[in-house]
């Protein structure tokens, strides 16, 4: 018998690892909810395992910069981990597992079942792989508007600005993020669940490729897709554009994720910059060389500050 | 592995299945199971153990339930909201209708309710059985997983997975009747005697209730993460699947002395049972069907998709044409 060797090694976590401790700590209830974790861990690390062995030899061969001291990069290493090894993830959902369940079940009460687009477009049902791209296309472009907002926002670009604030981008900059940040960006594609559902989970792989797409356009590589490539996924050569100092802020470039489309229809797409310097000349240096910690509190003083300055203009305007 | 094959105790279900036998002549018996984490149904032949059909649903499916007249099959898509409709004795799909995170379900004996546990969104949902029309909404908490009924339909009993308690609905008032604390998760309960056995998954045993009012008379130990109960089709044994420990535990029905104790690894979840004897026993973490001779308890695999969990045979229709009670001996 055929076995997936993901599932087979998730199999394994689960009945002599997880399912152990579970139970010793009282938490089978989430027990079916887990394996769904073991698979993602898997696949996390499986994620992390090819993007290195990808992205480090290009790194090492096609470099922007050099640097002599990396140090910085070892913190982004560790919000890699603690992203894509489920960490992270788990925390959100525990946390917001109970007000989804009311949010749904007041919605549900409400006549709304969320739906799903197989249901809201006819003939989608049975053409899996048709409606796992067609979930991308709209998840993808969702996420464009999450992320410029994101720079438009004062309060909120004080938070993504973490994310830019590295000086020395490298594949391991993807997962670079404020908690908080990340928090919005779950409640976003929390609503958007509830309007179109959720993707269907079947295609692992493909959701490997497109994580290893965005962590490869954090690269430390001259790296472009050709003229018409860069048109069609975003490149390290296109998004490193949008970290470049000059674009760090409230009017930016190339915000797209996966797909520059949305950078082309919305008239945000740049292809002439080539390899600039990353970071942000404005961000504290907390939060381009401290740790976890002392970046995660830089970007809550940044916040706060952002927040002030606009009540102390409110109270100037007289408002 | 091979799977012995061998013909055992032709009686009850096995009997019946064989005397309607030709009825059947036209499809083969087929094992239709759902992939809960694939969003798809497989349709096994049971002679050659070969997928003939894969189904594809929503996002998630769980259980079934056989309508009252035999001729459809539901499955809950919990994830998807949806309730998907199919031909029994083939696999085909007959459809879909919207509904409300459909997890566990099954039709009351007396045929007048489907009961719906939402074990997501904490409801226990009371449709009627002729047009699903949704009756009564019974709020739940927490996470309302497997589901029993008395004999005659009037009540039914819905664990409470995330907080330990059984809840009784009486059916015929439209109320709760009560909720009773029985210990740590609980998931599989079947209607046993003149009680209610229930299964402990964050413990090691099945508890018997009074199902007067909840209160446990009895507690059987069998393995950790005690967590589904099945009993055979001529209600002389009781099956419990074990999570945790990855075994299942075989019960005298009348006693409820352990028998013996297979080891079935890989998360044993939803039995069912064919009529050469062999059960049919889905393994979550191992995306296969075990066929277990419980004989000597050796077993061959079948494949499915990703995370098997229902199971349903469609052997047993002709039984479930005669005879409406026996069904409640294969709620999956």
């Amino acid at each position: 018998m055929m076995t997936d060797p993901f599932m087979a090694v998730a199999g394994w976590l689960q009945q002599n690892a997880v399912l152990p401790v579970m139970y010793r700590f009282g938490w089978m209830q989430w027990e079916d909810l887990a394996f769904g974790w073991a698979l993602f861990a898997v696949y996390g690390l499986c994620q992390v395992i090819v993007t290195f062995a990808v992205c480090m030899p290009l790194e090492y061969l096609r470099p922007v910069e050099r640097w002599g001291n990396a140090r910085a990069v070892f913190t982004d290493v560790f919000y890699t981990v603690l992203s894509r090894v489920g960490l992270l993830p788990i925390v959100t959902f525990v946390g917001f597992y109970e007000v989804q369940v009311h949010v749904s079940g007041f919605l549900v009460d409400h006549g709304w079942v969320p739906p799903t687009l197989e249901l809201l477009i006819p003939g989608l049902l049975g053409h899996q792989v048709v409606t796992f791209f067609l979930y991308i296309l709209i998840l993808d472009c969702a996420d464009y508007w999450r992320h410029r907002l994101s720079h438009m926002i004062p309060w909120w670009w004080a938070l993504h600005s973490l994310h830019h604030a590295q000086r020395q981008m490298t594949f391991w900059s993807d997962d670079r993020n404020h908690l908080l940040d990340d928090l919005i960006s779950a409640l976003w594609f929390g609503f958007i669940a509830l309007l179109i559902g959720i993707p269907p989970f079947q295609f692992p792989l493909l959701v490997l490729v497109l994580r290893f797409i965005e962590s490869l356009s954090h690269a430390n590589a001259r790296l472009s897709f050709g003229r018409l490539g860069e048109c069609v996924v975003v490149s390290p050569r296109f998004h490193r554009a949008h970290h470049g100092v000059l674009a760090a802020g409230q009017t930016s470039c190339n915000y797209g994720a996966i797909l520059p489309i949305w950078d082309i229809i919305f008239g945000t797409a740049d292809f002439s910059r080539s390899y600039p310097r990353t970071g942000d000349p404005s961000a504290e240096e907390a939060l381009a060389t401290g740790t976890y910690t002392a970046q995660q509190w830089a970007g809550l003083r940044r916040m706060a500050r952002s927040l002030g300055r606009r009540t102390r203009q409110r109270v100037v305007a007289g408002e | 592995m091979t799977v012995p094959r061998r013909t055992m105790l032709l009686s009850g279900l096995g009997l019946l299945a064989q005397g309607a036998a030709p009825a059947l002549a036209a499809d083969p018996p087929v094992a239709i199971v759902m992939n809960s984490a694939g969003a798809t149904i497989s349709v096994i032949d049971m002679a050659t153990h070969r997928t003939i059909r894969t189904v594809p649903v929503l996002r998630e499916p769980h259980h079934w339930a056989l309508t009252p007249d035999g001729r459809e099959l539901l499955v809950g898509d919990a994830s998807g909201n949806a309730l998907f409709r199919l031909d029994p004795r083939t696999g085909r799909s007959l459809g879909h209708r919207v509904i409300s995170d459909p997890y566990q379900l099954w039709f009351s004996p007396d045929s007048k309710w489907l009961v719906v546990n939402a074990l997501r969104l904490n409801h226990v949902d009371v449709y009627d059985a002729q047009g699903l029309r949704l009756h009564k909404r019974f709020y739940a908490s927490s996470m309302p997983s497997h589901l029993a009924f008395s004999p005659d339909g009037s009540m039914v009993y819905s664990t409470l997975q995330g907080t330990g308690k059984v809840v009784a609905i009486d059916l015929t008032r439209m109320a709760v009747a009560w909720s009773r604390a029985v210990g740590p998760a609980p998931a599989g309960i079947i209607w046993h005697g003149e009680k209610l056995l229930c299964a402990l998954m964050g413990g090691a045993d099945v508890v018997e209730l009074d199902p007067v009012d909840g209160h446990t008379t009895r507690r059987i130990p069998t393995g950790k993460g005690a967590h589904i109960i099945f009993p055979s089709p001529d209600g002389q044994v009781i099956y419990v699947g074990n999570r945790v420990a990855g075994t299942i535990t075989r019960l005298d029905a009348r006693s409820l002395k352990v028998e013996h104790l297979y080891t079935v690894p890989g998360g044993p979840d939803c039995i069912a049972f064919a009529p050469d004897g062999m059960m049919w026993i889905s393994r979550r973490w191992a995306d296969s069907i075990a066929v277990m001779d419980p004989a000597s308890g050796r077993y061959g695999l079948v494949a499915t998709g990703r995370s098997p969990h229902g199971v349903f045979l469609s052997t047993i229709l002709p039984a479930a044409a005669r005879n409406r009670a026996v069904l409640g001996t294969f709620s999956a």
